[in-house]
């Protein structure tokens, strides 16, 4: 590095040529000495920040750009202590009038012709279109609180409000993880039952005599230690919505109580003689295919058809991959608020590991994974070493799959990269060192396709 | 009176919204004063305003800060000064001295104009005009 004081000193008829080409261009753009002391800002930079050219020069650029990452993590700093420099970082800024702004910096080192250490160069472009557009687009993607890009899921917004308004019972079936609480929650803030209760029961969680007690309640001296009345969760969501989770593990002989309070629309609480009627719609769920315990005899039919009125079926995360970003994107908002904390995204490195990974315990191990990196990341990012080990010990992302042919080899390897670069398939070309054209030659020849 | 700082090391926060650290000077009317830090937690502007309410902030004193975070403090009954910058003793005795308006404390993008960056000297409930900036009454 040189003498501390070093300015840039740009001769007469070169500057003016790089005055013109700088403000010629639709970025911000200003230099900066060894002391941060801003030596040129073209008139992109006059407009986003609100500060003109003759205010800006001579001042220090954490005074002119006002930027939240000023003070703890200049980027300008980072570039000039490691000589490395920032691509396209997210931060905001308070222009002159007070407008909060989102752009997106980039930084370089400065050196003269001789190689000698000037300062260094920041370029930034105001990017509230793009954030406003981004929003946008998330709220498209976004049904109360269910976030998905999948054309599936996204059949299923549509659908949602019709079947939330018909009342009738409906089995929501996926496996653990895929968020089926949440729609039956959607279903019943859609319905007119939205200002009754939302009872949920895990009927997988109770043994037999426990869940028809939690379920239908019961009158003292109905056991030993039954010193009072208690109400059952039929009676909690009296003119609401009750969610029976797991209802694929229940016995046979729940099967039978169950089929008949939904039939008559009536229940007897244990030790009482009298039914009550009931006005309760049901929500069933299962993380087991239904159809596949009735052909077993372990479900019986016909309360297999007495639920199965509307029949939702969720697609796995690693079925809908596309909505992996989406999904992260939304935690880590979550997380920052309730841990209040400022992590803006995740490394490029981290996506990939996360898109190559199976996520067997769908969303759910996608929340909890994020929420341990919130725990480790001290930084702004989430990188791919606040990762649990276990998804690059993933078998589905390691070992390699047993192939037949030369050709099922090259589509496994083609989709393995695919899947590292989300599907962006230019970005895939770069990485394997080969023209977009070819790849797209190799995919259309090989058949390879985008998981639904 | 409790006045505000928003500061980073030795001088005024560059950035309010962002600030974390704030140092509370409480005067008793006289030439004494007492000076304690305080840590920010909160970030969403309607949380920073009650923070600040709940400190017993009646003027604040900041560098640039988002208009709505400067509405939400306003609503609460405390005077803003924003940005402003410099060193926080300079700031301060230039506060008492009735010299805050001056350039030198002003960020760029700021001078020249009357007030600062659209910035309106809202007065603390009560006071005259004028009677904010009496640091010893």
């Amino acid at each position: 590095m040189g003498a501390k004081n070093t300015r840039i000193k740009p001769s007469g008829p070169l500057q003016d040529e790089q005055g013109i080409i700088l403000d010629s261009i639709a970025d911000g753009v200003f230099t900066v000495d060894q002391d941060w002391r801003i030596t040129s800002f073209n008139r992109a930079a006059e407009n986003i920040t609100g500060v003109s050219r003759d205010e800006a020069i001579g001042q220090l650029c954490k005074d002119v750009l006002k930027a939240d990452i000023c003070e703890r993590n200049c980027c300008l700093r980072a570039t000039m202590k490691s000589g490395k420099p920032i691509v396209n970082k997210k931060v905001n800024i308070i222009d002159a009038g007070g407008r909060k702004l989102p752009i997106s910096i980039s930084t370089a080192l400065l050196r003269d012709k001789k190689g000698k250490l000037l300062g260094a160069v920041e370029t930034f472009r105001d990017i509230s279109v793009e954030e406003d557009l981004r929003k946008a687009i998330l709220s498209k993607y976004s049904f109360e609180d269910i976030i998905s890009k999948n054309h599936r899921m996204l059949q299923l917004f549509d659908i949602l409000p019709d079947v939330a308004s018909g009342g009738s019972t409906v089995l929501i079936e996926g496996e653990s993880g895929t968020g089926k609480e949440l729609v039956a929650r959607a279903i019943h803030h859609l319905s007119l039952r939205k200002k009754q209760p939302f009872i949920a029961v895990n009927c997988g969680a109770l043994p037999d005599t426990l869940l028809e007690s939690e379920l239908f309640g019961y009158k003292a001296g109905a056991f030993t230690d039954a010193k009072k009345d208690k109400p059952g969760r039929f009676q909690l969501a009296a003119g609401g919505t009750l969610f029976l989770d797991e209802i694929g593990d229940i016995s046979p002989a729940m099967q039978v109580k169950l089929l008949r309070v939904l039939q008559e629309k009536t229940y007897e609480p244990l030790g009482s003689s009298h039914s009550i009627e009931h006005n309760v719609r049901v929500i069933a769920a299962t993380n087991k295919t239904l159809e596949e315990l009735v052909r077993q005899g372990r479900f019986r039919e016909d309360l297999y058809y007495r639920i199965n009125v509307f029949r939702i079926s969720l697609p796995p995360l690693r079925k809908r991959m596309e909505d992996l970003p989406l999904l992260v994107e939304h935690f880590i908002g979550q997380f920052n608020l309730l841990q209040k904390k400022d992590i803006e995204g995740i490394s490029a490195e981290a996506m990939s590991l996360l898109m190559a990974y199976s996520w067997p315990g769908n969303i759910r191990e996608l929340a909890n994974v994020i929420e341990r990196a919130f725990i480790l990341c001290k930084s702004r990012e989430i990188e791919k070493r606040h990762l649990p080990d276990s998804l690059s010990a993933d078998p589905s992302t390691c070992a390699p799959q047993k192939a037949h042919s030369l050709r099922d080899v090259e589509a496994a390897y083609l989709l393995d990269a695919l899947k590292q670069n989300n599907w962006n398939r230019p970005k895939t070309a770069r990485m394997l060192g080969m023209h977009k054209s070819t790849l797209y030659r190799r995919i259309k020849a090989l058949g390879l396709s985008r998981p639904d | 009176m409790k006045l505000a700082l928003s500061v980073f090391k030795d001088c005024i926060s560059t950035v309010f919204d962002s600030a974390e650290q704030l140092i509370i000077v409480e005067t008793d009317g006289t030439a004494n004063s007492r000076k304690t830090a305080h840590k920010l937690f909160a970030a969403d502007p309607i949380k920073r305003a009650t923070e600040l309410k709940t400190l017993g902030v009646e003027v604040l004193i900041c560098g640039a800060i988002s208009r709505p975070m400067q509405s939400s403090i306003r609503s609460q009954g405390i005077a803003v000064h924003p940005f402003v910058r410099g060193a926080v003793e300079d700031v301060l005795s230039a506060y008492q001295n009735n010299r805050l308006a001056l350039p030198v404390f002003s960020l760029p993008g700021c001078r020249g104009k009357a007030d600062g960056c659209y910035r309106k000297q809202s007065r603390i409930r009560g006071q005259a005009p004028g009677a904010r900036c009496r640091w010893r009454s």
